[in-house]
């Protein structure tokens, strides 16, 4: 692996985003490698074109892409890239944490919380009816399904998980609601391990 | 499978009668049919007899005979019949035992029971009472449990776990099987045994590979019997008992070549290689032909809408068909049943109406179950009648080598496997697992038709080891389970939440495995479902269903539940939290592009502000409440006076005066629509029709009942859109109607509930149908 070692000098804060993120050396430089295949100018930041011309059939693409840009900014850089990634590396079991550390970008809160901002678009701590109704739903289920199907769905859902009644899932509750699927699996990519 | 039903607030004295009365009857039962064998015993003599006067006809005129016996014509069917009601009354009887139900698994019992009646038939007859003939097992009585198992088999678990599934099954049996063959070979050498006649070295090393190979496999029948008590959490229960499924293959190609190497006499490195392409033959095989019955099935469900009664017909005949067609050639039939139920269950619910459903669902539990009780009797019965050796060397180095066999087994493979796995196998699931490996009928069927010289030591063997398992642990895996607190089974049902997200994250992972450039679990998932959605579901399923995506159907169902539990509530059951009847009020949306010349009667309603709606939903929401309490006050059993009432009139009186104002003015201007909504919502709890409605709900809801609410809302002057019966049932006023009267016809076809129906959700049969 020494020749990992050497390439790592290339990748701009390599050793500062080994530790914040928990890849491991080999992991990061196929990383820098697909960051570096995506930015077709090689301009050394990413736009939102070349990010979505990957996820062209997904109902959920611009989401997904929006959730890489910070609120205003227009590019994405490398370290950027790998952050949001590392929500999905894998977790791993029996992990004792001291208690300074700052919680791992991949632990199960983080992933959650990762997907509820995808959902909570305008960043309110609250997933709405609109915001459920109009735009997830409408997105997964593309024009198949009537207007009138759209809202007995959203409100279903708000109405399952709203515990204080305050017409709207906030974050606690989107746990709650999540707390039997395993997020640990479904939120992890092997390719990231 | 079997749900047990604890005998409800009966008196001790009332229990033990009834119990006594079952006893009485399945002694009577049991009786009646040594009697009846005993008297046809008789009678064949007397038929043989009375054939040769009838040449001579004149000579002898006797009597007409008032009552006679012929009890030869019927006496296959009469004895099967007696047996399957004797089990079937075992079974009663069983469950009306709490305490022994809960201490010892139901195979034990019955098993027991087998060596009973084993045990009283031969002392009471000379004749061979019927065996478990090898045909019969695996015909008649293996395919409705493998059916039952593959149709309803969780799928989505099952695939994301294939991997290690097929390890264990394929890998872990061969394991098993050599190591047990070649130590119990090494054990023959090496033992003199001065107690037994037979000498153990004399045991060639292919028949003990042989042996070797029957009792490695782990038996599905067994591992559901005894899993399906114990409740453990899905993970575990789908890795035990995918490869008690999957290993048949295994054993099937194990079996043959070995058979084939005993015959022929020597080995060479070529039938190795011919054994191992044989074993892709044979599971790729049973696989592909079970898919292929399974998509022909589909395809025949799609024709089904005028000919519903025979719909489930298809289903079964179809699955045998593809078992038997699997066994004609070899292949490995239980592979292909599993295949076959499968793929076809997603099309097939699709199609067929919600009776069928049931039909199906029900014939194959009880199919499943009545063959798993005769199964575990007939080993009884077995166990006594047949000519066992008894050898204790052989026997115990049986047992522990199986035991050493299957942990070393499972802990090497945990070891590999957790290295491709992203939630790893800890250590009590190992446990579990290898716990969890109980040999059944099936190797003692095959060691049934074994031809070798030393059957009778091998099958002795074969019962010990299935005994051992089944009674040993199959009786401390509960108590285990509870000490090493294993995770249990979530009986919880699936949220709309749960399935939505679940969906979000589907998406979500896609796009990030897209993003990273990695073609993983996701991407092929994702690719499997365009496809599916592109051409298969067109093909495979009629109608407008094949565009339905799966978050609709889905919701459907929830829906259709509550509204099915909020017909039955009038019996006071509590209602579910979520309110369906807000939503379908929602749904009472105007047709936006109806035409301008709508009949009169139609009411077109405009959409509403968001601040009336909040209104409305928190009027309605208290009024359901109100409603409840008012149910539960009108229980069919007690008519207690509800304090309450009085004060609730009052409100009533105000509500209802307030209705018919708002009434008239509805009659007259389209905009206060808004409180077309509002009092329409009244006309359910504020209608004095109510009570008496839910009165008759308390009965086996009727479509019929339902339809009352209906008549009220028209004498009111509202009609809406569809003259339906189920209030629950139309959720979707949407642009097609023929969709909706679709949906009508299949939800109102069957009412049908089931406290424990939810086959998609968990595993008493449930599982999530994928799109």
């Amino acid at each position: 692996m020494g020749s990992s070692r050497s390439s790592l000098r290339r990748v701009p804060d390599g050793q500062q985003l080994l530790q914040e993120t928990g890849f491991s050396a080999a992991v990061l430089l196929r990383l820098h490698q697909r960051f570096q295949f995506l930015d077709k100018d090689s301009r050394g930041h990413l736009r939102s074109e070349d990010l979505e011309a990957e996820l062209s059939e997904n109902p959920m693409g611009d989401r997904i892409v929006g959730a890489f840009f910070q609120p205003g900014q227009e590019t994405v850089d490398f370290p950027s890239f790998v952050r949001v990634l590392a929500h999905f590396r894998p977790t791993e079991k029996n992990r004792t944490r001291g208690g300074e550390q700052p919680e791992p970008a991949n632990s199960r809160n983080r992933k959650l919380k990762f997907a509820f901002q995808l959902y909570d678009r305008d960043r309110d701590g609250k997933i709405s009816r609109t915001e459920l109704l109009q735009q997830v739903l409408r997105e997964m289920l593309g024009l198949q399904v009537t207007e009138e199907q759209l809202q007995s769905i959203a409100e279903r859902a708000i109405q399952e998980a709203d515990l204080d009644r305050d017409h709207a899932i906030c974050f606690d509750e989107f746990r709650k609601s999540l707390e039997k699927v395993n997020i640990d699996h479904k939120m992890s990519v092997r390719f990231l391990e | 499978m079997f749900s047990r039903m604890a005998p409800r607030g009966r008196s001790g004295l009332g229990r033990s009668l009834a119990e006594l009365g079952l006893l009485l009857l399945a002694i009577l039962v049991l009786l009646d049919g040594t009697v009846l064998s005993l008297v046809a015993a008789i009678s064949s003599e007397s038929d043989t007899h009375e054939a040769k006067p009838v040449t001579h006809k004149n000579t002898s005129k006797k009597s007409f005979p008032v009552l006679g016996i012929k009890y030869d014509d019927v006496s296959v069917p009469f004895e099967i019949a007696l047996w399957v009601l004797l089990a079937s009354l075992m079974k009663l009887g069983f469950h009306l035992i709490p305490r022994l139900s809960n201490v010892v698994p139901e195979s034990c019992l019955l098993i027991s029971v087998g060596l009973l009646v084993g045990g009283i038939l031969k002392l009471a007859r000379d004749e061979v009472p019927p065996v478990l003939s090898d045909r019969i097992f695996f015909l008649c009585l293996l395919p409705p449990i493998i059916l039952d198992a593959g149709y309803f088999l969780p799928i989505r678990p099952f695939v994301e776990n294939i991997g290690t599934i097929l390890m264990f099954a394929v890998v872990g049996t061969l394991w098993n099987a050599f190591f047990v063959g070649g130590l119990i070979y090494a054990v023959c050498q090496i033992a003199q045994d001065q107690y037994s006649d037979i000498d153990l070295s004399t045991i060639g090393i292919l028949p003990c590979l042989l042996f070797g190979s029957i009792i490695s496999a782990v038996d599905p029948v067994a591992v559901l019997a005894v899993f399906e008590e114990i409740h453990i959490n899905e993970l575990l229960h789908i890795l035990v008992f995918g490869e008690s499924l999957l290993n048949d293959a295994v054993t099937v190609v194990l079996y043959h070549l070995f058979e084939e190497f005993m015959d022929s006499g020597s080995v060479s490195a070529v039938d190795a290689i011919l054994g191992l392409v044989s074993f892709l033959v044979v599971a790729l095989g049973g696989v592909l032909v079970g898919a292929f019955y399974g998509i022909l099935a589909a395809f025949t469900s799609r024709f089904t809408s005028h000919t519903r009664v025979i719909e489930p017909l298809f289903v079964f005949l179809y699955s045998y068909m593809a078992y038997l067609s699997a066994e004609v050639f070899h292949l490995s039939g239980i592979m292909s049943l599993i295949a076959c139920g499968a793929v076809m269950r997603p099309y097939v619910e699709a199609n067929i109406s919600h009776k069928s459903h049931t039909t199906i669902k029900y014939f194959l539990k009880m199919w499943s179950s009545v063959s798993e009780t005769l199964i575990f009797i007939f080993l009884g019965v077995a166990t006594v009648e047949g000519e066992h050796h008894w050898d204790w060397i052989f026997l115990t180095s049986t047992v522990i080598l199986c035991l050493v066999a299957r942990i070393i087994g499972v802990v090497g493979l945990t070891f590999i496997i957790n290295k491709f796995r992203i939630v790893k196998l800890t250590t009590k699931d190992q446990f579990i697992i290898a716990y969890g490996g109980l040999r059944g009928a099936i190797a003692f069927s095959l060691g049934f038709i074994l031809h070798s010289e030393h059957k009778r030591i091998f099958l002795t063997a074969i019962i010990t080891i299935i005994f051992f398992t089944v009674f040993v642990q199959g009786m401390t895996i509960k108590p285990l389970v509870e000490l090493l607190a294993v995770k249990k089974k979530n009986e919880a049902k699936r949220s709309i939440n749960e399935e939505i997200h679940t969906r979000f994250l589907d998406h979500l992972l896609t796009g990030i495995e897209d993003i990273c450039g990695h073609y993983g679990h996701h991407h092929w998932k994702n690719k499997l479902n365009r496809f599916n959605k592109k051409y298969v579901k067109k093909i495979l399923i009629a109608g407008d269903r094949s565009k339905e995506p799966h978050l609709i159907a889905f919701y459907h169902k929830l829906e259709m539940k509550n509204a099915i539990q909020m017909v039955e509530s009038g019996g006071g059951s509590k209602l579910n939290s979520s309110f369906p009847s807000t939503v379908s009020m929602q749904n009472i949306q105007p047709k936006i592009q109806s035409p301008p010349s709508a009949r009169p009667s139609e009411r077109v309603l405009p959409q509403l502000t968001k601040g009336r709606e909040e209104e409305i939903r928190q009027i309605l929401r208290t009024n359901l409440q109100k409603t409840r309490q008012r149910l539960q006050s009108y229980n069919r059993h007690t008519l207690v006076v509800d304090p309450d009432e009085e004060g609730f009139d009052d409100l009533f009186l105000k509500k209802r005066r307030r209705m018919e104002l708002d009434w008239k003015v509805c009659k007259t201007s389209s905009h206060k629509s808004s409180n077309a909504i509002y009092s329409q919502a009244y006309v359910k709890p504020g209608a004095e029709n109510v009570p008496t409605i839910q009165i008759d709900l308390a009965s086996p809801q009727s479509p019929d009942s339902v339809r009352l609410l209906d008549e009220v809302v028209q004498d009111q002057g509202l009609t809406m859109s569809l003259p339906s019966s189920s209030r629950g049932a139309y959720k979707t006023s949407g642009k097609d109607d023929g969709r909706d009267q679709q949906t009508l016809l299949r939800c109102l076809s069957d009412p049908g509930p089931d406290p424990d129906d939810d086959d998609d959700e968990d595993y008493d049969d449930d599982e999530p149908v994928p799109t």
